[in-house]
């Protein structure tokens, strides 16, 4: 009888050892011979022209992530190059990099923003390449899936709970007027707003138009006020969103708190425009500039000594995560960087990014299913002086 | 064909047949911007036929074309003789125009654009040579259509009134006319190109069609030489291969690059580095009619 016992006592020490090791293995990366000497990831990205400005944020989080994993032994123990590949928000030079681009590359970051993403990634689809289009909608991502991914979750699941929350920090507020700026997926955003709006049974009233080359707001604010509205919301570009502000605190409007900025517009231009007339609005946004990690801590740091003591902007994580994921996809999957794997490698890569779990980035974990995120976080922000007072955090 | 060779080809030919849209209305002093427009309103509708009627491409690029010949003629029926000036101001508003009617159309994607249009051949790279078979074909027509005009009364006729205009009249030449076919030779050329731009990217984006393409044919056109079709032959190629082959070092600097190359040939060689005399007398020398003449 003792006999017997030990002898189920050692089947299942063995087999805990076994699950033990195996879910150790499954976790770990693989032990894989690396054919290149030196990992490269081209950035196709607008380092020049109008948005210049933001492609240099970009750029900077990338690299900053090839920085500490070089650092910390590289990806599969070779050091990581992110190559920028500027387009100038030109499609015509878009795609011709792109076209580059493919013939070698296992994985690329960009392209930035919409125009070029439209132009240049048909070519990474049909070359059944994986790149990062972290900056767009999932709207316009998904289009390029599986060959893209998502880093925001759908518009119309993501903004109307934000929405919701801003109006529920203003119990008596009865009727919104949102100011749009025609572009991309910008409708489709207020759209959202609106969908917010109306779980709480506020009225939406009729929107008014921002154009792109408005440079008087005083007609624009006049016809939202017309209307009577009890709140606000401003959904274009970010140094005329600053200045409808001040037009309607010109015009007396008093309740900031009744302002609320969409997350396109928390941009460096909103704040130099703005000024302190800013004080008291309300923004909401993808990430949380006061979270106090040591990881997060060193990028604002190093962010602040590269640029004049700035805080990171909102985009500014999205590259520097992507490098990281593209490091866990490569290093989970076993990618060689063998030339003759080419296209089996990168569809490694886009198959493991497209549903990895519990993916730690800069500011939160989050998990991607079938290319889209999960599980991650908005914030909403009052503004103070030029900086973000965190007021809520709402995840789904 | 590696593909950067291919898109490298394929923009070349897509701006030689956008700046000589510009180019002809320009022989009678006509900055005919309306051709961005054009480009953008037929390349949409192209889109739409084929996406969502499901029109073949075939059938689509002909109906561009018309479309761009359409629009053309009814604006040329006002700014046929028009001043300069006019002109500009009309190809200006027509770009605001078509912007904020494609933001507010829904069935061509508005703001966000139009994704996934089909290939117009079987596979990605019989698609490729379509495209490109197609637009050489039109840079072919279009160069010798350009060319037989350039040669003609009609040619000469744009020359006068290009100098002077109440001299051209006093010449019997009737400049509404005149005008107003230039116009519409642009517009219909820029209603076909649009199509094929978009077919070439297989989206369409508002973006595509912006002030910079304005900026980009004037560039072309001035560098490359106002006086004669054969500047923007030269210069297109030039202009774009030479963004493309900046160092990442340089590139920031294009545009101070640009800007230094129009200003120094605005200055030095205002005709352009293609003259009307540098043609004619390479035509001298291709020519062995003209030898025997002389």
């Amino acid at each position: 009888m003792r006999k017997n016992w030990f002898v189920l006592l050692a089947v299942l020490l063995v087999l805990v050892a076994f699950v033990f090791t195996g879910c150790q293995r499954q976790g770990a990366a693989k032990k894989v011979k690396v054919k290149v000497q030196q990992w490269e990831i081209p950035f196709l990205n607008s380092l020049t022209g109008p948005i210049a400005s933001i492609g240099e944020f970009l750029h900077w989080g990338a690299e900053r992530a090839a920085k500490e994993i070089n650092e910390a032994g590289g990806i599969s123990g070779k050091p990581v190059k992110v190559i920028g590949v500027d387009t100038a928000l030109d499609p015509q030079k878009g795609v011709v990099e792109m076209g580059k681009i493919v013939q070698t590359a296992l994985v690329a970051l960009g392209p930035v923003p919409e125009p070029v993403i439209m132009a240049a990634m048909p070519i990474a689809v049909e070359n059944e390449m994986m790149s990062f289009t972290a900056t767009t909608s999932l709207e316009y991502a998904e289009k390029f899936f599986p060959w893209s991914i998502s880093w925001f979750p759908k518009t119309e699941d993501r903004l109307p709970p934000l929405v919701t929350a801003w109006a529920e920090l203003n119990p008596e507020m009865k009727s919104v007027v949102q100011f749009v700026g025609n572009y991309g997926p910008w409708p489709g955003m207020v759209a959202a707003h609106k969908v917010g709006l109306e779980k709480l049974s506020l009225k939406a009233l009729n929107n008014v138009e921002v154009p792109a080359d408005a440079v008087t707001f005083g007609p624009l604010v006049v016809k939202a006020l017309e209307q009577k509205p009890d709140g606000i919301i401003i959904a274009c570009w970010p140094e005329k969103a600053a200045k409808l502000v001040q037009e309607l605190k010109s015009r007396g409007w008093k309740n900031m708190g009744r302002i609320l900025l969409f997350s396109s517009a928390d941009d460096a231009s909103l704040y130099s425009t703005g000024g302190a007339s800013l004080n008291g609005a309300i923004i909401y946004n993808y990430i949380n500039v006061d979270v106090d990690t040591p990881r997060w801590n060193a990028f604002k740091e190093a962010y602040a000594a590269d640029h004049n003591g700035m805080q990171p902007p909102s985009l500014s994580t999205n590259y520097y995560d992507a490098v990281y994921m593209i490091k866990e996809a490569m290093e989970k999957t076993g990618v060689t960087g063998d030339p003759k794997k080419l296209k089996e490698e990168r569809k490694k890569i886009a198959a493991y990014v497209a549903d990895v779990k519990n993916f730690q980035g800069l500011l939160f974990n989050w998990d991607m299913a079938g290319g889209v995120p999960t599980n991650k976080p908005t914030y909403l922000f009052e503004i103070q002086d030029g900086m973000k007072k965190l007021v809520k955090e709402i995840r789904e | 064909m590696p593909l950067p060779l291919y898109y490298f080809l394929a923009i070349t030919a897509i701006n030689i047949l956008m700046s000589w849209a510009l180019y002809l209305p320009y022989r009678v002093a006509h900055l005919h911007f309306l051709t961005v427009a054009n480009m953008a309103i037929s390349g949409y509708l192209s889109g739409w036929l084929v996406q969502g009627l499901g029109v073949s491409f075939w059938a689509a690029l002909p109906l561009g074309f018309a479309a761009g010949g359409l629009i053309g003629w009814v604006i040329s029926l006002f700014i046929g003789e028009a001043p300069t000036f006019t002109v500009v101001i009309v190809g200006f508003t027509f770009i605001y125009i078509t912007r904020t009617v494609i933001e507010n159309t829904k069935a061509v994607g508005a703001t966000m654009g139009m994704f996934g249009l089909p290939l117009v051949a079987g596979s990605p790279a019989l698609h490729r040579w379509t495209i490109l078979a197609l637009l050489y074909s039109l840079v072919l027509v279009v160069g010798f259509l350009i060319h037989r005009f350039e040669h003609s009364r009609l040619g000469r006729a744009a020359s006068a009134v290009f100098v002077d205009k109440d001299l051209a009249t006093s010449f019997g030449v009737d400049i509404a006319k005149l005008g107003r076919l230039l116009q519409v030779f642009s517009s219909t050329v820029a209603g076909g190109c649009g199509v094929i731009y978009g077919f070439l990217y297989r989206s369409f984006h508002l973006d595509f069609f912006t002030f910079h393409l304005v900026g980009l044919f004037m560039t072309i056109i001035f560098v490359g030489g106002y006086a004669t079709m054969w500047g923007v032959v030269v210069a297109a190629p030039a202009l774009y291969g030479l963004t493309l082959l900046f160092p990442p070092e340089v590139a920031s600097w294009r545009i101070v690059i640009y800007g230094a190359i129009l200003v120094a040939v605005l200055v030095l060689k205002p005709e352009g580095f293609v003259t009307r005399r540098l043609v004619l007398n390479l035509e001298r020398l291709l020519s062995s009619q003209r030898k025997k003449i002389q």
